[in-house]
């Protein structure tokens, strides 16, 4: 009865709040093209939207007031409305935005669970936009990746700033989520980037540094929040085709197939609105016959988003996205003479694979400055290798989150929240276990007049895992940012991190390639403390100058290693880890609005302080660099990777005689060159891009005995109305 | 200026990059014919021990004489000393390489000699490769042309070590 009278009151309470006026508008470019994918936001609150993919945006249920509107994306100049009185009216507003690569304003909602300026942040962060992975005709979100600045990929596995080399998936310390809601599987805590289709993603948001404060386990080495796109107030359909072939290898001992090996793709999307019901669904079909044999790839992957504005003050989110793969079992080269080949009693082997996942975000606004956000999830997934142990896993994970943002002030936000999870995993690898968690977290934003902004947050953790011992932790984080002067601002973030075990590491038990691993069920979590000291300096013409140290301390660092009583392998708590860098960050307006460069340096030293070795899989320098080059309705780019020679890797394989010549590897030089045209037939939006990946055909490995793609040509055709 | 460096960065990444990077080896310098595993050491180490080394007879040590260099067939690069355990394979950097046939003992061996020496008494043998969960008899490696014969285990346990060949202290 009294939590009937709860609802009753709550609705009561809503309904209060009628609505006084709106704010509405569409966004172009100066070519009067739509613009897909803005920030905008009301100044000094926590609100704020996107524009659709006809560059509409809008604001309901605006109480009597004053209000500023800010519309900004990576490219284009900041705009900033006069003040607008709302007093029983609706406003349009029609802006125009003019091209101007700066990044500082883009507005990010990954940091502190709200939007924020990235300009205002205590830690480093950046973007992908959709426009950076439309351009490059990436198959999977990974691939756009290793472009983003202080991001390295292994293969899949992704890492900030060293947090993690290479361990065929067992256990990430990098936060993946959609939309908010983390998506690592419940069995090997892997990110299975495929299972969203690229062409549904708005923007990529890269934190950097230790986010256990906010996010819990995993986020030990940042965060990266998808974004998926909004639903457009207007029947939208979107259909993207490619196609294209990998070049022949460099050597004729390589020339497995003698033949061109082919890749193709199409995505069909549709979405609209009708009343308070919007929806968008999405198919893809990925087909890759792979340069390397026995890796080919079919993909089938779904996506289905709605949202349901029930009234004005609460809206309901519900995404289903699932895929269904299948695809060669390829691990690593027979040896050097045979790159591209796995050895001979590998051959034929794969993987079949069915995920999904279910998402539902309830939003309920108690008033502009106050709402509350719930977030449920269920993550299902299925693999099983067609190889000689056949190995099977089915594995569940249910995560429940309740959010409540909260401006108590015109300088201060409080975000608070609670999170459980529980999981059950049936596998003849992992066994059989159950896990669950449970976590509470708040964090304090405050600006004060210098303009320094302070922010405060910590979180506490209670986690167990099957027979494992159970454990809590407690993480910590403060953050400093202030604004020197109009073009230089500092930051500065101090915090602790922690990761618990995945099952996969706590209960992986197999034989493969000489090696057995067995479980270890006294594996406890690890933890770090992070330290990050930064500066951002606006320069002559809006370029823009970024540079950040950074060093993070780790304790029982898990890694895979020997059990001296028997010789098996097994995930231990052994050791002492220490990651430190500087990365610096810049992007140069060379022509405005005709040329642009963007580079990213990071030097990384990253070393078991123990052993006195490198960590394996993180390279010592890298750099990536882009050139971008507008002319007219054409566009065209240049992306390039250096990373500096591995200094560790899996020896032990090497020495077990698991991959002969192993040991092979070289500082990468990778060269990526694109084109893009932009045009409308019969009044329809056409995109056409042309991509050359690896134009070089430069010979790498990013893990051990695997090639890194050779070079490859893509075609692929968008078409939007 | 801005212009300048841009050509010059071009310039040097078309360089870099057109570089083939990795290369197969040249034809019959893949050697693939040898073994390995794991060398797992239990208990304190002794002290004085100048080199660690896992060695191969291709016929059994059944008397002093059997320790020559004629029966000898395999001697790796220097165990670390003091490690817990190691990954090795008869491919690295081996002070004798393998070649294809049988052997009948295989061993880790001690010695704290300042030089190698071929003298049985100057070695300790401190674990045996035992197959099939024999411990009674050392396992036999057989060895094929072009093939690696992985999991050829050893545990050295200083505190309770295995039987000695003839010959010794």
């Amino acid at each position: 009865m009294k939590i009937l009278s709860l609802i009753i009151t709550f609705f009561i309470f809503n309904s209060v709040f009628a609505q006084i006026g709106s704010i509405s508008g569409r966004i172009t470019d100066t070519n009067d093209q739509p613009l897909a994918e803005v920030n905008v936001i009301i100044t000094g609150t926590v609100t704020g939207t996107s524009t659709d993919s006809l560059g509409y945006f809008k604001f309901s249920d605006l109480r009597r007031g004053n209000y500023i509107i800010e519309a900004s994306i990576i490219g284009y100049k900041k705009f900033i409305s006069d003040t607008l009185l709302v007093n029983n009216n609706n406003i349009t507003l029609n802006i125009m935005l003019t091209e101007m690569p700066v990044q500082s304003e883009q507005i990010v909602v990954t940091a502190g669970k709200y939007a924020q300026r990235i300009s205002e942040l205590p830690v480093s962060a950046s973007i992908i936009t959709s426009k950076d992975i439309s351009e490059r005709n990436v198959q999977s979100l990974d691939y756009a990746m290793r472009y983003a600045p202080g991001v390295t990929i292994n293969l899949d596995q992704v890492s900030i700033r060293g947090s993690s080399g290479y361990s065929r998936g067992a256990g990430t310390r990098v936060l993946v989520a959609m939309d908010g809601i983390p998506f690592y599987t419940e069995d090997t805590g892997e990110i299975i980037w495929e299972i969203l289709p690229t062409t549904e993603i708005s923007r990529v948001e890269i934190i950097k540094g230790a986010s256990s404060s906010l996010y819990g386990s995993t986020a030990i080495g940042g965060v990266i929040n998808i974004i998926t796109k909004d639903i457009p107030d207007h029947p939208y359909t979107y259909l993207k085709t490619y196609l294209g072939s990998y070049d022949k290898p460099s050597y004729k001992e390589w020339d497995w197939s003698g033949q061109y090996r082919p890749f193709n793709g199409i995505t069909f999307t549709h979405s609209n609105s009708i009343n308070n019901f919007g929806y968008t669904v999405s198919a893809m079909r990925t087909e890759n016959s792979s340069y390397k044999q026995s890796d080919y790839l079919k993909r089938y992957t779904g996506f289905l988003k709605t949202v349901y504005n029930i009234n004005n003050l609460n809206s309901l989110t519900f995404f289903a996205t699932g895929v269904n793969q299948n695809h060669g079992n390829f691990l690593y080269w027979r040896d050097s003479r045979h790159a591209l080949q796995p050895p001979a009693a590998d051959e034929g082997q794969h993987v079949t694979s069915n995920r999904y996942m279910l998402g539902l975000i309830y939003k309920t606004i108690f008033s502009q400055d106050f709402f509350i956000t719930l977030r449920t999830s269920y993550y299902n997934t299925h693999w099983k290798d067609e190889t000689a142990s056949m190995d099977d896993s089915r594995a569940q994970l249910l995560r429940s989150e309740v959010q409540s943002t909260n401006q108590l002030s015109h300088n201060l936000i409080l975000v608070s929240g609670v999170e459980a999870t529980t999981g059950k995993v049936k596998s003849n690898i992992f066994s059989n276990p159950t896990s669950k968690g449970f976590g509470i977290y708040s964090q304090a934003d405050y600006k004060l007049p210098f303009p320094l902004s302070i922010s405060l947050g910590a979180r506490y953790d209670y986690s167990k895992l099957d027979t494992l011992k159970s454990y809590s932790d407690f993480s910590p984080k403060i953050g400093f940012n202030y604004r020197v002067s109009e073009n230089t601002i500092l930051r500065a973030s101090a915090g602790k991190g922690f990761r618990a075990p995945t099952l996969a590491e706590a209960y992986t038990s197999t034989s493969a390639s000489g090696i057995t691993i067995k479980a270890n069920p006294a594996l406890g979590p690890e933890h770090n403390y992070t330290f990050e000291f930064g500066i951002g300096q606006t320069l002559l013409n809006d370029n823009l100058l970024d540079a950040a140290y950074f060093q993070s301390e780790y304790y029982d660092f898990i890694e895979p290693g020997v059990d001296p009583k028997d010789g098996l392998v097994q995930f231990t708590n052994v050791t002492r880890a220490r990651l430190q860098g500087v990365e610096v960050n810049l992007n140069l307006n060379v022509i405005p609005n005709i040329i642009e460069f963007n580079a990213d340096y990071m030097y990384l030293w990253a070393r078991d302080i123990e052993k006195k070795m490198s960590l394996k899989y993180r390279p010592r320098n890298l750099l990536y660099a882009s050139l971008n080059y507008f002319w007219d309705e054409f566009e065209f780019g240049a992306d390039f990777r250096f990373w500096s020679k591995i200094e560790a890797l899996d020896f032990e394989l090497v020495d077990l005689g698991v991959v002969p010549d192993g040991d092979k590897r070289v500082p990468v030089y990778v060269l990526d060159l694109r084109g893009t045209y932009n045009t409308n037939l019969l009044s329809i939006p056409v995109r056409v891009n042309l991509n050359a990946k690896n134009i070089f055909n430069y010979n790498y490995i990013e893990i051990i005995g695997n090639l890194s793609p050779i070079r490859n040509f893509s075609l692929s055709l968008e078409v939007m109305f | 200026m801005v212009k300048k460096i841009l050509v010059i960065l071009i310039t040097g990444i078309c360089f870099l990059s057109c570089g083939k990077g990795i290369s197969p080896e040249p034809e019959g310098k893949v050697n693939t014919t040898g073994f390995g595993g794991l060398v797992v050491f239990k208990g304190k180490w002794p002290t004085g021990i100048k080199r660690t080394l896992i060695v191969a007879f291709k016929n059994p040590l059944n008397s002093a004489g059997d320790f020559n260099a004629f029966n000898l067939g395999f001697v790796s690069d220097s165990i670390p000393y003091g490690i817990s355990s190691i990954f090795y394979s008869s491919l690295k950097n081996p002070l004798l390489e393998i070649l294809p046939g049988v052997y009948s003992y295989v061993a880790v061996a001690q010695s704290s000699t300042p030089t190698i020496s071929l003298t049985r008494k100057d070695w300790k043998v401190v674990g045996i490769y035992y197959s099939n969960g024999n411990n009674s008899n050392p396992g036999k490696l057989i060895i094929s042309k072009n093939e690696f014969v992985p999991n050829i285990n050893i545990t050295c346990d200083f505190d309770n070590p295995p039987p000695q060949p003839p010959g010794g202290e």
